[in-house]
């Protein structure tokens, strides 16, 4: 019934695809990230959106400056992401409903 | 091809074989014409039937106070309707049967009489101020006294109401958010307003009323009613003396009683506010009297259809202007108080400049032109303006003696509805399409769907699926884990003891979750900086988690980081 950290998990996910703005010589996404394996959860305002991939490469798994740096690549232009979100299962469920 | 849009005339092909029955007097063109305004009015008619029996349904239902005041004042609102609609059927009937209908073809001659045409009224902002006592309202003492108030106005055989509102002794005006709007008013339009108002009373008084008022309305109209149907059927024109709505039976259960009334026509009407003095009906001994100021306010405006939609077009050749010899063959709008001349026809439509514009109002003087025959053109008409001590001509030369015909018809029918829509076509009065009303709020919280259906953010997929999954709880199966993930209670994994993981309590989702907007925490204490290299801390306080961490507290994480990227 509950969820531990590093051990592995099914999850219902989205994919998103963002392409980066431009500001002055960066690319940026123009949102921020919080979290990763090395912060304490408990800590978190938000309870929306965790990310499990960008671009490939697991984030299940990450600390908060790996996370920062696998979205941040300059030679990247467009970031692929599996988001869940809690609203997903709802979706799910009242899809089978129906 | 010449063509005309004008509602009240039909216009036949040239030559075709119909015209010729016509011109032979075989046929009355009512016979032809299945008037549509009929089955319209059946059908309108129709739908305040089944609404009647909705409203009658609901009546008996409800058990709260507010519900059964919309319910009774959607109920008599149905019933003026269906009274007002019975008797203009009746109306339209026999007039087809005296053979006032009939109408002649619009080429053979000019008609008896000419009739101005239609157009949009739109009332709005309404406003009526109260007169309190000084104790009532500064002190505000004894018991508050409710009422609860709507506006009937009806126009021609349309009646609409606007929104019920409840009033006591701390309110000012009674303000109407509704706009109304009436779609086919002629000039000569008499909009009657009336205000009805029920004392709310104590919720005990209301038992056992609604149920024997909806059964007793339901049924067939009683004797008084009856009398009333039958007069209202008689009078001609919607009766100006006697009020809209038809008297309630005494059964108990609210009772609505008309407190003022007035009658706007177009001389009220402005594209601005105006008070009107207000009829007081009732008086103190009225136990839904209250203390009216006597007047109202509100917005009357008018769009007559002249002004809003074109009413001739055609090809002309217009001569350009100081060059006498040059004629350019141009596509003629008359809509409003303009003659649009298009290079073609289709820019009327794609919204291109036209090559030339030329004003027609009230004092613009329009002639068949006699005086260009000598340069050989004939069938033209020519349009003079002033501008101040300039009088500027436009001389039109049309397609055929009967375009010409046609195009004076025109001019001469846009006249005479300016005159007849006086001030309405100075200028085109701003008319804002009422947003659709939405449903009482006052509804009983009962345990249908359709009550717990009120959501907010339109198209939130969490706030719908949140509702449904409320409703059928009892189907859900055990949560996934993973969803787990979305509580502050994740066990982590205490490195000092990693095979024995105590495991978090429940998580607090399987209780109906508090839906409402994602909550949006401002990252104002969040310095932006959107260079790649910053970082940031949460500026929260470090929460202890609620279950024991165990014996090891180092080693656990501290911060929580957020950076931009």
């Amino acid at each position: 019934m509950s969820y531990i950290p590093g051990q592995p998990v099914t999850a219902v996910v989205q994919r998103v695809e963002i392409h980066k703005l431009r500001q002055g010589e960066n690319l940026i996404l123009g949102f921020s990230i919080g979290g990763g394996i090395d912060q304490d959860p408990s800590q978190n305002p938000f309870s929306e959106d965790k990310t499990d991939k960008v671009n490939g490469w697991d984030m299940t798994m990450v600390t908060h400056d790996q996370a920062r740096k696998r979205l941040t690549k300059r030679s990247e232009e467009v970031v692929r992401l599996l988001v869940t979100r809690q609203s997903l299962q709802k979706a799910v469920q009242q899809s089978m409903l129906s | 091809m010449f063509s005309r849009n004008h509602r009240s005339r039909v216009t036949v092909a040239r030559g075709s074989a119909l015209e010729m029955e016509f011109k032979r007097g075989r046929f009355r063109l009512s016979l032809f014409s299945d008037l549509p305004e009929d089955t319209e009015l059946q059908r309108k008619l129709d739908h305040e039937i089944r609404m009647r029996e909705g409203a009658c349904k609901l009546l008996a239902a409800c058990s709260q106070r507010e519900q059964a005041l919309e319910a009774t004042k959607s109920l008599l609102v149905c019933n003026s309707r269906i009274l007002s609609y019975m008797g203009e059927l009746q109306r339209r009937k026999e007039a087809q049967v005296l053979g006032k209908t009939s109408r002649r073809p619009s080429d053979s001659g000019p008609p008896a009489e000419r009739s101005p045409c239609r157009g949009r009224v739109c009332i709005s902002d309404l406003r009526i101020p109260l007169m309190w006592k000084d104790t009532e309202y500064f002190k505000n003492k004894g018991d508050l006294h409710r009422w609860a108030v709507f506006l009937l106005l009806q126009l021609g055989e349309h009646i609409q109401d606007t929104e019920m509102i409840l009033v006591d002794r701390t309110l000012t005006d009674i303000s109407f958010q509704s706009n109304v709007l009436f779609a086919e008013a002629g000039p000569d339009f008499e909009l009657r307003l009336e205000l009805y108002g029920a004392c709310v009373e104590e919720e005990g008084a209301l038992t056992g009323g609604p149920k024997r008022l909806a059964t007793k309305l339901s049924s067939s109209l009683g004797r008084s009613s009856g009398r009333r149907v039958r007069a209202s059927l008689d009078s001609a024109g919607g009766s100006g003396s006697s009020p809209i709505l038809l008297p309630t039976p005494a059964v108990g259960g609210p009772r609505y009683h008309l407190l003022a009334h007035t009658t706007l026509t177009l001389a009220a009407v402005q594209d601005g506010f105006r008070t009107h003095d207000l009829t007081l009906a009732s008086h103190e001994e009225n136990p839904a009297w209250l203390p009216l100021y006597g007047s109202v306010c509100c917005r009357l405006a008018a769009q007559p259809l002249c002004l809003t939609q074109p009413t001739a077009s055609g090809t002309l050749r217009v001569q350009q202007a100081g060059e006498m010899q040059n004629w350019a063959q141009v596509h003629g709008v008359l809509k409003g108080t303009n003659l649009f001349c298009y290079r073609q026809p289709e820019d009327a439509d794609t919204g291109e400049e036209p090559l030339l514009t030329i004003a027609v109002n009230k004092e613009t003087r329009v002639r068949a032109g006699e005086l260009d025959q000598a340069l050989g053109r004939p069938f033209t008409l020519s349009i003079s303006n002033q501008y101040g001590d300039d009088e500027v001509t436009h001389t039109l030369q049309t397609e055929s003696r009967e375009a010409l015909q046609s195009w004076m018809e025109a001019l001469w029918q846009l006249f005479f509805d300016m005159s007849q829509w006086k001030q309405c076509c100075d200028e085109i009065m701003k008319i804002e399409t009422p947003a659709p009303r939405k449903p009482p709020q006052a509804l009983a919280k009962q345990g249908s769907l359709y009550h717990e259906m009120a959501i907010e953010p339109l198209d939130d997929i969490a706030a719908v699926t949140d509702i449904l999954t409320q409703r059928e709880g009892a189907r859900l199966e055990t949560p996934p884990p993973w969803l787990a993930m979305f509580t502050n209670q994740p066990a982590l994994p205490n490195p000092c003891s990693p095979a024995s993981v105590a495991p978090a309590p429940a998580p607090a989702w399987t209780h109906p979750l508090p839906w409402g907007r994602p909550r949006t925490f401002s990252l104002d204490a969040v310095p932006p900086d959107h260079s790649p290299r910053a970082r940031s801390v949460a500026p929260l306080p470090p929460q202890r988690s609620p279950r024991t961490r165990g014996l090891c507290s180092k080693g656990q994480p501290r911060t929580w980081l957020q950076s931009p990227v």
